[in-house]
């Protein structure tokens, strides 16, 4: 059907990290001249990274990239730019101080290096680009004043202004309001009527339906398949997306939960830029039960647990541990009173990987009694001992208990910090992304321990970005778009069409 | 993990700075030998009075003995994530504490404490414009080395001036001063007193839980919000030990220096020792024992001076050493420079 | 207060003004591409040293400049490549840079002209002024180069290309890398240019200023300057005034301590004390109104 040449061709791209994780097990993709490709798939399909090898920013491990039929290789992202390819980042880089203007011809400003830049000219070749586009954005004021939306279209503009026909947007409308979005599709089928290619990455399927062309599908490094949106359905998509065979075995026996240990009511917090990130979340976590949050990264989890475990402010709302309000209490205060807290960051929040597996050890119960000796000394006998029993318990493999965290495999990290967030004897755990870049081993022990703690009847409240983690784990699950839950469901009530539907702001 | 193992752990840092001070001495010649010393002359007056006997070695000690201390200061800031450069200042206040205090109070003790105070007093503002203003504190503690500079030789020589002898303090009475060491020398019980300050620096910094508080929010400040630490209060806690140690640096140098026991000609004998610490303690590697023998050999370089000089060379000369020992210190990975090369030229 | 004294004031004030000025124009350049050195002390005084040298051999002021500017480029090099290319630490260099000018200086003057702390620099070998009064009120060429430096650097950061791109490696290197703008050369290129400077500051100091060398010449002027930096928002032109009030206190402290009246009633330690006590308090209070570069002090390395 479609005979003509793709005007790009990545084919067969593999790339592995240095850690060994398989991001892109064989990739092929070709983009026709002209159209709007969506590039749909969970978070760690490797979507970003295809894009990332074919922007110049990431070396394939093996592969080849074809651009009009000649083959190509980019050593930079201004390599590929020079060719024609130009990418707009989820997370933008734009020089926060400077103007819609500087940002633009920032490397391109024209003339000698020393003389004065030609504002004017730069200002009525933007103006006539804006102008095709049917849109405007204020070119003399700090893109930092600038709402997201606005921002995102000098990226737009400043890959349009290097005459680039290839555009990457890379979940260009995470950031955006529902009328943003609007806006963009209006730019974006503008781009399309004169001549442009757009690769447009997203894990929404109601956007992938609305402005795309074709669909490829990418699931775990490999493509799922590719369907000419016409074709398709959200269901389908979503379908191709989610579907997939369940490697680990848990066992989890059926269970009564108790009664409620946590609780959260009509919550919300603000994100880093002052968005509302958590609007109005309640819900609440019983003894005896795994309580699930799905959902695409960025969608307001970060932000929930923060509040949660005294790490950000709460803007409005109430938090209940037993009973006991707890809205606003120091980390400190919340551990003593019961609860742990697995982070999602490992190696920023969770470790000081400098440190070592002893001084990790105690991060966040340093104080206790168990660990003392008079004059505020800390028994580090003592310590070396909890250590030991945590290595040996959870089968942590570490050179020794004097060893930097670092020298630790990242499995090895992760059982740490649950080891010690376990030994705090907690009520309530909160386990962020617990098995993210975990190995099989690791992951399989961490989840069976998860159900333990569960089965011991403390209340756990998993957050994942990873599908079949929370369906597997929990008892009930709520899915997180936006801010908001999409719904609180039972794992085996629900079918993977239906998740995948509420992961992509689909109200069940 | 057995001791040797843990040992090994020190041997990066520790061939790091024998490096950077085997380039520092190096360097060294080559100025001496450009400007038309014998450079091998000038070492070896350099050694013998530093080493040479235990006169000379007394000397170095005693002129170690402030190093070690400011140098703990900087080495405290650091693991904690400061360049708090303020020792100096600390220095003088300290100094005129223990003159003052010591007037009234005839117990080297009460001037010990007075130094201890007085320090971790200076620290103070610099310590609050970081936390609840943001201002860096290399810029903050420069300008509080320079307010105290004048303030200090205002009190000095103002307000406890000696009136038999103008350009000084008045002297620490005999009844508050440290005894010697070694007779007919400058080395006093002040220098057991910084080492016994670098030992417990030590035990603090890594045996209790505050300086784990302190390390974990220098090396990883997210972290410790998570573990339930508060960066804010482990730069606070930072500042003022810091300030103490220096403080105790100044009351040590007029309370254990003979002839005078004071502070004498404008501030000249405790001036500089705030900047000459920062160097100690890098090449100490920021670490409390590895600060006492770094202030020991730095110790040394100033007191094997002496002699060099009259082989004809500037006593100031060791000064730049110590400079270039600091920047070759700075370049990261210098060991890996000199052993990459070495490994490839093997293989 | 009469018309000569402030005459002399002013022109006292427009004396002290120039180093502090080049150095701090030299430091918001590097801070703008996102270096921080706080090593301008140390080039100040070997500057000063060298640039004596030069002005000496040449037996020419101008000379004397450009052998301090040289000086400075030597030790730009040196602290350029320690951070921008070998990612160090960018403040520890400069630790070492100060030590080594404050002993290279002292050991300097007694090793090349046997005197010990003090050359004076031969009149001829110094920069003659533009215009001299009996008092021996004087005003150098240097000051209006340096207003005219001021205005260059300011017109260089926010209307050049070059400058446009100094500003972006110091904000977001990962931006600037993206558009194909060599981060490392940039950087590279802003501690050269600010080293100069500050060579030429420490050489006006010895063949122009104070007309001797000292082994404390610089006194503090290179932190000086990183505070008036501070002060001027990282803005050259601004940087310039930050300095003249500088070098005014600087005068005025002088005049207080030569009257007997005041200097009977205040210690003239108390009014040394004024520039500080006000970059202080400045500083405490424009930090979250103006701030530095979001790079500055922060090494570049590509993912």
């Amino acid at each position: 059907m479609e005979e003509r040449t793709p005007v790009l061709e990545m084919r067969d791209i593999v790339k592995i990290y240095p850690d060994g994780t398989k991001a892109l097990k064989g990739v092929t993709i070709k983009v026709y001249e002209g159209e709007i490709l969506g590039l749909l798939g969970e978070n760690g399909a490797g979507k970003t990274t295809l894009m990332k090898i074919l922007f110049g920013m990431l070396k394939p491990t093996k592969g080849r990239i074809f651009l009009r039929g000649k083959e190509v290789r980019f050593k930079s992202p201004a390599d590929a730019i020079a060719n024609g390819i130009g990418m707009v980042h989820q997370h933008f880089t734009l020089v926060e101080v400077f103007n819609a203007l500087e940002n633009i011809i920032l490397g391109m400003e024209g003339h000698g290096l020393f003389s004065k830049i030609d504002v004017e000219n730069a200002r009525k070749k933007l103006q006539k680009l804006m102008d095709e586009l049917n849109f405007q954005v204020p070119l003399d004021v700090p893109v930092e004043k600038l709402p997201v939306g606005t921002q995102q279209r000098i990226e737009i503009l400043k890959m349009l202004y290097r005459n680039v026909d290839i555009l990457i947007l890379d979940e260009p409308t995470a950031v955006l309001t529902p009328i943003e979005v609007k806006e963009l599709f209006a730019v974006l089928r503008k781009l399309k009527a004169q001549g442009k290619t757009i690769i447009f990455i997203s894990h929404k399927l109601n956007e992938v339906m609305e402005i795309t062309d074709r669909v490829t599908v990418i699931r775990k490094g490999q493509v799922v398949g590719t369907v000419k949106t016409s074709e398709a359905t959200p269901q389908l998509l979503a379908r191709m997306m989610v579907g997939r065979d369940v490697v680990l075995r848990i066992e989890k026996p059926p269970k009564e939960p108790g009664e409620v240990v946590f609780r959260v009511e009509n919550l919300w917090v603000k994100g880093d830029r002052g968005e509302e990130a958590v609007r109005g979340l309640t819900f609440e976590v019983r003894a005896g039960e795994i309580f699930g949050i799905a959902g695409v990264e960025g969608n307001g989890q970060s932000e929930l647990i923060e509040a949660i475990t005294g790490l950000r402010k709460v803007e409005k709302g109430k938090i209940y541990l037993k009973g006991v309000d707890i809205t606003g209490k120091k980390p400190r205060d919340l551990y003593d009173m019961g609860v742990a807290h697995i982070p999602e960051d490992r190696t920023h929040m969770g470790l000081i990987l400098e440190m070592t597996v002893m001084e990790n050890a105690i991060l966040g119960m340093h104080w206790r009694k168990e660990f003392s000796k008079d004059l505020g000394l800390i028994n580090w006998a003592k310590v070396e001992e909890h250590s030991n029993r945590l290595i040996k318990e959870f089968e942590i493999v570490a050179p020794g208990t004097k060893a930097p965290v670092k020298s630790l495999s990242g499995g090895n990290q992760q059982k740490l910090i649950v080891a010690r967030e376990v030994s705090k004897k907690p009520e309530f755990i909160i386990a962020a992304q617990p098995t993210r870049g975990v190995d099989v081993a690791s992951t399989e022990y961490i989840r069976n321990y998860l159900v333990k703690l569960r089965n011991e009847n403390k209340a756990v409240l998993l957050v994942s970005a990873d599908l079949d983690e929370v369906l597997q784990l929990s008892d009930r699950m709520a899915i997180m778009y936006e801010g908001q839950f999409m719904g609180i469901v039972k794992p085996d009530e629900v079918t993977e069409e239906q998740i995948g539907l509420m992961m992509g702001g689909v109200k069940a | 993990m057995t001791a040797l193992e843990e040992l090994k752990g020190y041997i990066r840092p520790l061939g790091e700075s024998v490096l950077a001070i085997l380039i520092g001495a190096l360097i060294g010649a080559i100025v001496l030998w450009l400007s038309g010393y014998n450079a091998v002359a000038a070492y070896k007056a350099l050694i013998q009075g530093s080493f040479g006997s235990l006169g000379n070695f007394a000397e170095t000690l005693s002129k170690s003995t402030p190093l070690i201390l400011t140098a703990i200061t900087f080495a405290i800031g650091a693991r904690t994530g400061l360049f708090n450069i303020g020792a100096e200042g600390a220095v003088y206040f300290g100094a005129i504490a223990a003159v003052a205090i010591t007037q009234s109070i005839q117990n080297p003790l009460a001037g010990i404490l007075a130094g201890l105070f007085i320090g971790a007093l200076w620290m103070l503002p610099a310590a609050v414009l970081k936390v609840y203003r943001g201002v860096h504190e290399v810029i903050s503690t420069i300008m509080f080395n320079w307010i105290a500079f004048y303030l200090a030789s205002w009190l000095a020589l103002q307000v406890f001036e000696n009136p038999m002898n103008p350009n000084s303090t008045l002297p620490i009475p005999p009844g508050a001063r440290l005894p010697l060491l070694v007779k007919n020398s400058t080395l006093s019980l002040a220098f057991v007193i910084a080492v016994i300050t670098a030992v417990v620096v030590y035990v603090i910094m890594w045996h209790t839980k505050l300086g784990y508080e302190l390390r974990t929010s220098g090396l990883n400040s997210r972290a410790a919000e998570y573990g339930g630490i508060n960066p804010r209060k482990a730069m606070l806690w930072s500042f003022i030990i810091g300030g103490m140690t220096a403080g105790l640096a100044g009351a040590l140098q007029v309370m254990g220096i003979p002839p005078s026991y004071s502070i004498s000609q404008g501030l000249a004998n405790v001036y500089g020792y705030g900047f000459d610490g920062i160097g100690v303690s890098l090449v100490g590697r920021n670490h409390p024992l590895g600060i006492i023998f770094a202030g020991i050999l730095f110790g040394a370089l100033n007191a094997g001076a002496t002699l060099m000089q009259q082989t004809g060379v500037p006593l100031e000369m060791v000064k730049v050493i110590e400079g270039i020992i600091i920047v070759a210190v700075a370049v990261p990975g210098l060991l890996d420079l000199f052993l990459k090369p070495l490994r490839r030229g093997k293989a | 207060m009469n018309e000569t004294f402030v005459i002399s004031l002013l022109l006292g004030s427009l004396a002290a003004m120039v180093p502090i000025a080049l150095t701090s124009i030299g430091a918001v350049i590097s801070e703008r591409a996102g270096v921080v050195n706080i090593g301008y002390e140390g080039i100040l005084m070997l500057s000063a040293f060298f640039g004596a040298i030069f002005a000496e051999l040449a037996n020419n002021g101008w000379v004397g400049l450009l052998g301090g500017a040289l000086t400075g480029l030597v030790i730009g090099m040196i602290h350029g490549v320690i951070t921008v290319y070998l990612k160090g630490d960018h403040v520890i260099p400069g630790i070492g840079i100060n030590l080594i000018g404050y002993g290279g200086v002292a050991f300097g003057i007694l090793a090349y002209w046997g005197t010990a702390g003090q050359h004076q620099v031969a009149p001829s070998a110094q920069i003659k002024p533009l215009w001299m009064d009996a008092f021996g009120n004087s005003l150098s060429p240097m000051v209006p180069i340096t207003i005219a430096i001021a205005f260059i650097a300011w017109w260089m950061l926010f209307k050049t290309p070059f400058g446009l791109r100094i500003r972006a490696v110091g904000e977001n290197p990962e931006a600037a890398d993206a558009l194909g703008i060599n981060v490392e050369l940039y950087r590279f290129t802003a501690v050269l240019i600010a080293s100069a400077l500050a060579g030429v500051a420490g050489a006006y100091l010895s063949v122009d200023w104070l007309g001797t060398v000292t082994k404390t010449i610089a006194a503090g002027r290179g932190f000086i300057a990183l505070a008036n930096m501070v002060f001027s928002g990282w803005n050259p032109i601004i940087a310039l005034g930050g300095a003249f009030l500088f070098g005014f206190f600087d005068n005025f402290a002088i005049y207080i301590q030569n009257n007997p009246w005041l200097a009977g009633t205040i210690p003239w330690q108390f009014i040394a004390t004024l520039p500080y006590v006000v970059t202080l308090v400045v500083v405490a209070g424009i930090i979250g109104r103006a701030r530095p570069p979001k790079w500055d002090g922060r090494p570049y390395k590509r993912e």
